[in-house]
């Protein structure tokens, strides 16, 4: 093994973290419950002893004393008013594939199983600055790779939603549901209030997913948003720093802590780029309309899209009524729902997986047992140490994509594999360009001719906003996403409304809305607008969300 | 791939280039994103630079070998192409530092700018946008996994280098480039320190390298030697690499093919790890008379990687072409694109110091030198510049080169000190050449006074002249005195002398 002390970087400028406005904990993430941060860690420490055995969410903890002692601290703070930040003080926990120096970094795979980081991520070194505490790393599917975090060497994380609230020997009496994935540890330790909020990544839906099943929000910015030092590549090109958090607002509030410019990623944008798109986000124009009307309908002068291709034969009859009761929230709320056609979406998924393990062939190549990690003590010849190393390390579903992947890039099928999903992926892209209202700040396309694009012809056809399901159905049972019989390819589906946003770069949040009628099972909506225009997101996603909640408690009274 | 960096590529250029993607997003041309073989090799590509009779060399009269290179040459830069660990380091490395530390704030532009200035200087196209991929084996000395490099965009393409008798050959030559890519060096695998361990060194991992591809235009190892080192040449003027082939920062691959004039290109061999001129040429010989005999006596030659032993002259098989490792190239999405600015590549090839061609025949023609003496004064670091300051102190040029090359570098070579600026400053030996042009010393004692400068003495001629009292006497009513003194004082010697015993 190597030292890592030649890794020590500088570390990287941040502008000064803005101090909370009021210095109160009334505007706190604190002021929902009135609390502290003290009691909230003392809070979150009783759910984890309480639930964590069931959930599995968290694999390493953080010493609770360590927490309580910084979290008194951070109360004190409160009190005297110089707070770090809004979040100052709340407990976080981050997905096992976020380079933390404190605890191991095993992204749920044997090949890390004793890996500790030398450094930390940039979101969560930024996080740390604005007074978060770390509460401990979280399950996830091995490298990122599966849908319901059942692919882990720490063992599968399980849907908190019913153990909640319940006794020991009613819970071993219930069937265990997915929690979806992989960063069904980060929601499952969000729903059971374990922690505060956590970080999740989103390759292919990876949050989103988990956060429909769990009854959390989950988000995904834009790819570029937040920078991704630290988090270990899955498929880079797709790969971004998501959240998973109770409410939207919280979301937003990390979020606003996390975007920053980071010059230890290339592909994370730059203060002048994210400047450059703010200025091309025109406001709606509110001007000609009443401010009380506003008022009552927030979503006013807002359009809606309804993809006609993501209303598949397999949606659950359960969640096509989801999606029609959102749809009417959003139009009471003043918004414009309208149908739009992504004519690509079917071919999405095969481009996703073609790119996905391309990649994750390619950055999976250098676990080799030499400078850190699993090594084979079946070292017997030159060769044999990697296979042995890499058969040991790697799980199932990894080895499967490593072979997918490694597939996809040999030189005799690169064109036909490789090259086409890179064509249908920017196809893919450009469906949304043509339905957006505003370009995409990057490309500067609008998927269509310029003067199409301002006519106004085309202003009243295109939205701001798209609404979809986030998932087929509720969260599965364990029993039916384990083992053998199931089909890899059918595995695939389960991502099936949440790629082509991963495709496209764009920013995509699933809001819990209700629950199944069916099963009880929470169920979210995807909110996806265009690239960079993470506020639409926020707005309309609010508005889902307090409508949601008053379903559930509708549905609970 | 979402692609923020369009975005600053247009704020680096100026130029508005959003149709790029969606026009015709990576397809325009050859340089298009396709698997289509590279161009090097001889079955696919031509000479299409003028060439000399268009066979030559042949072997026994009817082999015409067909010789391709590819060089890598270190980049002499501060830091790593892609992090900003430094090129000489203490400290091992960690393979995260170079994949996502993608940071090219103070490490890319340097390594990109000297990169420019050798093409520039290899008189090739810089293409404005450009960009990198991984190619992928396993290696222990490889941390990735994969290296990064630029198989489908690379920088530059298109240049050559001109060969003739001046290079000491016997006819002009025209070698075409076929491009110049940069990419990451590896670290080093240290076998047998131990025995039976390999240890592994990270420094090196990460180090910029360029890797120029010469196309199929060589005929002989002849040929390929002077080619080697006039390239060398190029980017020690360009300093942009050391070009030590000994020392590893500068590595050279030779394919080689023959075949029978008139009759099919023969398959191709390619000789690995080569590391001086000497084996370049060797090799190459080595690998033409192997080829021959196998077609002579009817046994195939088949495309493989072979190796060159030293000892006993002779190539040998590392890897057949069945065994070859497929490199799954794969564009790397963790870097944008490189994009330049063209006002940068015009402000770099401004910057162009002059070139080994233009410098020969601008000296050779300023000061009326002969080819030899030219090739020595360029064959030493720094003496061109040397020399010229010489010049500039009043000596006619045709003194200070007999000074320089003859008197100086004669006694240097002598004592086995290599030459430099410093040694004797250029301000003492043209006091020196000054004073023996004027007569104001002998040549003999001039040497003299050279000797004592290169020992250490750092005065000027007339200072080290004028305390060592060795001026020469001009006065000739003096000098007729000193002589009849001298006889009427000695009247034995005369006496001798007059008798024809001297």
């Amino acid at each position: 093994m190597l030292s890592y002390t030649a890794f020590i970087r500088p570390s990287i400028r941040i502008r000064p973290l803005r101090h909370h406005a009021t210095r109160s904990l009334a505007t706190s993430v604190f002021s929902k419950t009135g609390s502290t941060p003290t009691a909230e860690a003392e809070e979150h420490l009783k759910n984890v002893a309480k639930y964590n055995q069931y959930t599995n969410a968290f694999v390493d903890l953080t010493q609770p004393d360590h927490i309580r002692s910084q979290a008194i601290e951070s109360t004190r703070r409160w009190e005297s008013g110089t707070a770090k930040s809004a979040v100052d003080g709340a407990v976080m926990g981050y997905k096992m594939n976020f380079c933390t120096s404190d605890l191991r970094t095993t992204c749920s795979s044997a090949m890390l199983e004793n890996f500790k980081a030398p450094y930390t991520a940039t979101a969560i070194e930024l996080l740390e600055k604005a007074g978060v505490i770390m509460g401990g790393k979280i399950n996830m599917d091995e490298f990122g790779m599966g849908s319901h975090n059942v692919y882990s060497h720490a063992g599968p994380a399980r849907n908190p939603f019913e153990i909640l609230g319940r006794s020991t020997e009613e819970i071993q009496e219930l069937e265990a549901r997915s929690a979806g994935g992989s960063s069904g540890g980060s929601a499952a330790a969000v729903a059971s209030n374990m922690c505060f909020a956590a970080l999740g990544s989103d390759t292919g839906g990876s949050v989103r997913l988990p956060a429909s099943y769990c009854g959390v929000v989950g988000f995904k910015p834009s790819y570029g948003r937040i920078s991704r030092w630290g988090l270990v590549a899955y498929a880079s090109s797709l790969d971004t720093v998501g959240t998973l958090t109770k409410t939207v607002s919280d979301a937003q509030t990390i979020y606003d802590i996390m975007a920053k410019e980071d010059p230890k990623d290339s592909t994370c944008l730059t203060e002048r780029q994210r400047k450059a798109i703010a200025d091309t986000l025109n406001p709606i124009d509110l001007t000609r309309l009443k401010d009380q009307d506003v008022n009552a309908k927030p979503l006013l002068g807002v359009r809606v899209g309804i993809p006609q291709e993501f209303n598949l034969a397999e949606l659950a009859p359960a969640t096509k009524d989801l999606w029609r009761r959102g749809i009417q929230v959003l139009k009471d709320a003043g918004a414009v729902v309208i149908p739009v056609s992504l004519p690509n979406t079917k071919l999405a998924v095969g481009a996703y997986f073609t790119l996905a393990t391309a990649e994750a062939s390619s950055n999976l190549q250098r676990y080799d047992g030499i400078r850190y990690g699993h090594q084979s003590d079946k070292n017997d010849e030159k060769d044999a140490l990697y296979s042995h190393t890499r058969m040991e390390g790697f799980g199932k579903e990894v080895k499967r994509r490593i072979l997918l992947g490694t597939y996809v890039l040999t030189s005799g099928s690169f064109d036909n594999f490789f090259l086409r999903a890179q064509k249908i992926r920017q196809m893919v892209r450009n469906d949304f360009d043509r339905v957006f209202s505003r370009r995409n700040a990057i490309t500067g396309s609008c998927g269509n001719l310029v003067e199409d694009f301002e006519s106004d012809n085309s202003a009243a056809t295109r939205v701001h906003a798209l609404l979809t399901p986030v998932a087929v159905s509720t969260a599965p049972k364990l029993k039916d996403v384990i083992g053998d019989q199931i089909d890899p390819v059918d595995a695939f589906l389960d991502d099936i409304f949440t790629i082509p946003a991963s495709l496209a770069g764009i920013p995509s949040m699933s809001v819990p809305f209700g629950t199944c009628t069916k099963d009880g099972f929470p169920m979210g909506l995807q909110i996806m607008s265009q690239y960079g225009d993470e506020e639409m997101v926020f707005k309309v996603a609010k508005v889902i969300e307090e409508k949601g909640r008053g379903m559930s408690n509708k549905n609970s009274s | 791939m979402m692609r923020p960096w369009l975005l600053r590529a247009q704020q680096a250029t100026g130029i508005t280039r959003l149709s790029y993607y969606s026009t015709g997003a990576r397809s325009h041309g050859a340089r298009g994103l396709t698997t289509a073989p590279r161009q090097h090799h001889p079955q696919q590509q031509r000479p299409v630079h003028a060439a000399p009779p268009p066979t030559r060399n042949l072997v026994k009269g009817r082999w015409e070998p067909i010789i391709g290179l590819e060089i890598h040459a270190q980049i002499k830069s501060k830091t790593k192409l892609f992090s900003d660990g430094q090129t000489s380091f203490n400290a091992p490395t960690n393979t995260h530092v170079t994949l996502i530390d993608a940071a090219y704030p103070g490490t890319l532009p340097e390594c990109v700018d000297l990169a420019i200035k050798t093409s520039l200087a290899l008189d090739a196209h810089v293409y404005p946008v450009s960009s990198f991929d991984r190619k992928h084996y396993f290696y222990p000395d490889l941390p990735q996994g994969y290296q990064i490099t630029q198989h489908y965009e690379p920088l530059a393409q298109n240049g050559k280098i001109e060969l003739s008798p001046l290079d000491g050959l016997d006819y002009h030559l025209t070698v075409g480039i076929e491009q110049l890519q940069l990419e990451q060096d590896t670290g080093k695998s240290l076998h047998d320190v131990y025995p039976g361990l390999t240890l592994l060194d990270f420094n090196r991992a990460g180090t910029g390298l360029m890797e120029i591809v010469t196309k199929p235009d060589l005929r002989s190892s002849k040929e390929a030697g002077i080619l080697v080192k006039k390239l060398q040449a190029l980017l020690r003027a360009v300093n942009s690499s050391d070009g030590n082939m000994d020392e590893g920062s500068m590595r050279c691959d030779v394919n080689v093919s023959v075949h029978e004039v008139g009759k099919a290109y023969g398959e191709r061999c390619e000789l690995k790890n080569l590391n001086s001129i000497k084996s370049v040429v060797d090799a190459i010989d080595a690998e033409i008379a192997r080829q021959i005999v196998a077609y002579e006596s009817n046994e195939p030659v088949t495309q493989e990687t072979r190796g060159f032993d030293v000892s006993t002259g002779t190539t040998f098989r590392i890897r057949s072409k069945e065994s070859a490792p497929d490199y799954r190239y794969m564009p790397e999405p963790d870097l944008p694109r490189l994009v330049l600015d063209l006002a940068t590549i015009r402000a770099l090839k401004s910057q162009l110091p002059e070139l080994p061609d233009a410098q020969r025949e601008r000296i050779m023609g300023q000061y009326d030198l002969s080819l030899i003496e030219t090739r020595t004064l360029m064959g030493e670091d720094g003496m061109v510049k040397y020399f010229e300051s010489v010049v500039s102190k009043g000596p006619t040029a045709k003194s200070v080169i007999t000074w320089t090359i003859h008197e100086l570098l004669g006694r240097l070579n002598a004592r086995d000190i290599k030459f430099s600026p410093d040694v004797v400053k250029a301000t003492q030996l043209g006091s020196l050449i000054n004073c023996v042009d004027q007569g104001v010393i002998s040549a003999k004692i001039g040497k003299n006074v050279l000797n004592l400068m290169i020992e250490g003495d750092l005065r000027d001629a007339e200072a080290i002249v004028e305390e060592k009292g060795w001026k020469q006497m001009e006065n000739h009513d003096e000098l007729d005195k000193l002589c009849e003194d001298m006889m009427s004082q000695y009247q034995d010697k005369v006496k001798a002398v007059q008798k024809g015993n001297i």
